[in-house]
């Protein structure tokens, strides 16, 4: 793949999902992103780009970060079916570009979603939230303790920033080349990355880095008062209570922010009576 | 509005473009979010507080398939916003979640929208198929309005409102708001223990 069509599948893929629509979902941004391939392929023959885009309006889903594999695949695809010979070798291609198309785009969000919302996103949470306790940003405080440097309010959002679109960007650019220059043996570049290992130990230390919030967390909640106050007491039982009602809620499959809605309401019927 | 607020707008509706529109650097998480919007009203700490809160609130919220989880720039935008004039965070945070739950209900029924627009749009770019970029530009333009005017009215509505009901809101339900914000991160770690649960290769 050329590096200039490289780079505007690139930016073109950033937005896919503009003019997300629950009819045929990324339809119009996959006809944006894939726009300037077409326009090359069929500079020669106009009267076939309306069959062409038609195809690529037809409905179409996936996860954003992972979409880059389908566009460069999509790519490649479009080269053969234009350099088709014969209308049975044409029709052959474009049907089984629709299989791919489905295909992919499903496998691809599968691993999109495990890896990018699964894990990543929960993992630099927890990468901005750790660093800024260490540096003794603590948000525990209310009310608010004094204005901390701002220098240090700004390093973890930019290491929670830098960790997840490292991985972002480099899956999204090679992506486009390896599902560009890889056949159907290799899945279409899919299997040139070990997700399920990198998932699997991307948990793992998601879940060692969770313990380790809750405890520094713990540690910098209570650490202005002595183990024997009542203030210390209370505090530490009510974190745990705390803990112990979002396990129950996520065992119900009540997302936290109806807790906290329902919280605020419970919370005010006990004051008053 | 004060210039100030209005420019929260402004920045927090580009910010939100980023959400699902636009790029999805995550400069829209509520940790990216909550300190950048915080340089506006100048309180730091209440940027990094509202932030980590609101993205530890929604995090078990995924936006799989076509789920809209609630924003956490809106929520960090509406809770700046009314901290900056004069609400107590705790109020402002309340008011904020329900204001971004509201928000996504909006996107929702945009996206709802678009559809009876589908077809001509189609039309359109199969006549002429450079009008593909018009129909993002008009999309993306579309959903920048629509958060801008939506967060200003919210927060001028809000502001109205609260500095109004503030001084009689009674001291134990001050309490108990107050008691149910400081769960909120406790409720939100414990939370992401599950999100990482792994099967044994």
């Amino acid at each position: 793949m050329k590096k200039r069509q490289q780079l505007q599948l690139f930016v073109r893929s950033l937005f896919l999902q503009t003019g997300w629509n629950y009819t045929k979902f990324q339809n119009l941004g996959l006809a944006f992103a894939m726009w300037p391939v077409l326009a090359r392929l069929y500079r020669n023959d106009k009267d076939a780009l309306p069959s062409v885009l038609n195809r690529y309006l037809e409905v179409f889903n996936t996860q954003p970060y992972m979409a880059s594999f389908c566009l460069g695949t999509f790519a490649r695809q479009e080269e053969l079916i234009a350099q088709a010979n014969t209308l049975t070798e044409f029709n052959e291609r474009i049907t089984e570009w629709g299989g791919l198309k489905r295909a992919l785009s499903i496998t691809a969000a599968s691993i999109g979603d495990r890896l990018f919302w699964g894990t990543l996103k929960p993992f630099t949470l927890l990468v901005a939230l750790v660093i800024w306790l260490v540096m003794g940003v603590n948000f525990f405080d209310i009310p608010l303790s004094q204005n901390p440097n701002l220098g240090k309010v700004l390093a973890a959002a930019a290491a929670a920033f830098c960790v997840f679109n490292g991985v972002a960007l480099f899956v999204r650019w090679q992506g486009l080349r390896l599902s560009y220059e890889s056949d159907g043996a290799h899945c279409y570049g899919l299997t040139c990355f070990h997700w399920n290992e990198t998932i699997y130990h991307a948990k793992k230390w998601g879940l060692i880095s969770t313990i380790l919030t809750i405890l520094l967390g713990f540690y910098c909640y209570l650490k202005a008062f002595s183990p024997l106050q009542i203030h210390f007491l209370t505090r530490a039982v009510l974190v745990i209570s705390f803990i112990m009602i979002s396990f129950i809620a996520r065992r119900l499959r009540i997302p936290t922010m109806y807790l906290y809605l329902g919280a605020v309401v419970v919370l005010n019927l006990v004051c008053y009576f | 509005m004060t210039p100030e607020i209005a420019l929260l707008c402004f920045v927090a509706a580009l910010l939100e473009l980023d959400t699902t529109y636009a790029g999805q650097f995550q400069l829209s998480r509520g940790i990216m979010a909550g300190p950048l919007l915080s340089l506006i009203t100048g309180d730091w700490m209440a940027g990094v507080q509202v932030g980590v809160f609101s993205e530890l609130l929604f995090a078990d919220i995924s936006p799989l398939g076509g789920f809209l989880p609630p924003s956490t720039t809106i929520c960090c935008a509406i809770s700046l916003a009314l901290y900056a004039a004069g609400i107590p965070l705790h109020l402002a945070f309340f008011i904020a979640v329900i204001g971004s739950i509201l928000v996504a209900h909006v996107e929702k029924w945009m996206r709802k929208t678009r559809v009876k627009s589908l077809a001509r749009w189609e039309q359109r770019v199969l006549q002429k198929p450079n009008y593909i970029n018009r129909v993002i530009l008009k999309n993306l333009l579309t959903s920048f309005l629509m958060n801008f005017l939506l967060l200003s009215f919210y927060i001028w509505a809000g502001i109205q409102l609260l500095t109004q009901l503030v001084p009689l809101v009674p001291h134990r339900a001050d309490i108990a708001c107050q008691f149910a914000y400081m769960a909120v991160p406790w409720l939100g770690l414990a939370a992401l223990l599950p999100e990482f649960r792994f099967k044994r290769k």
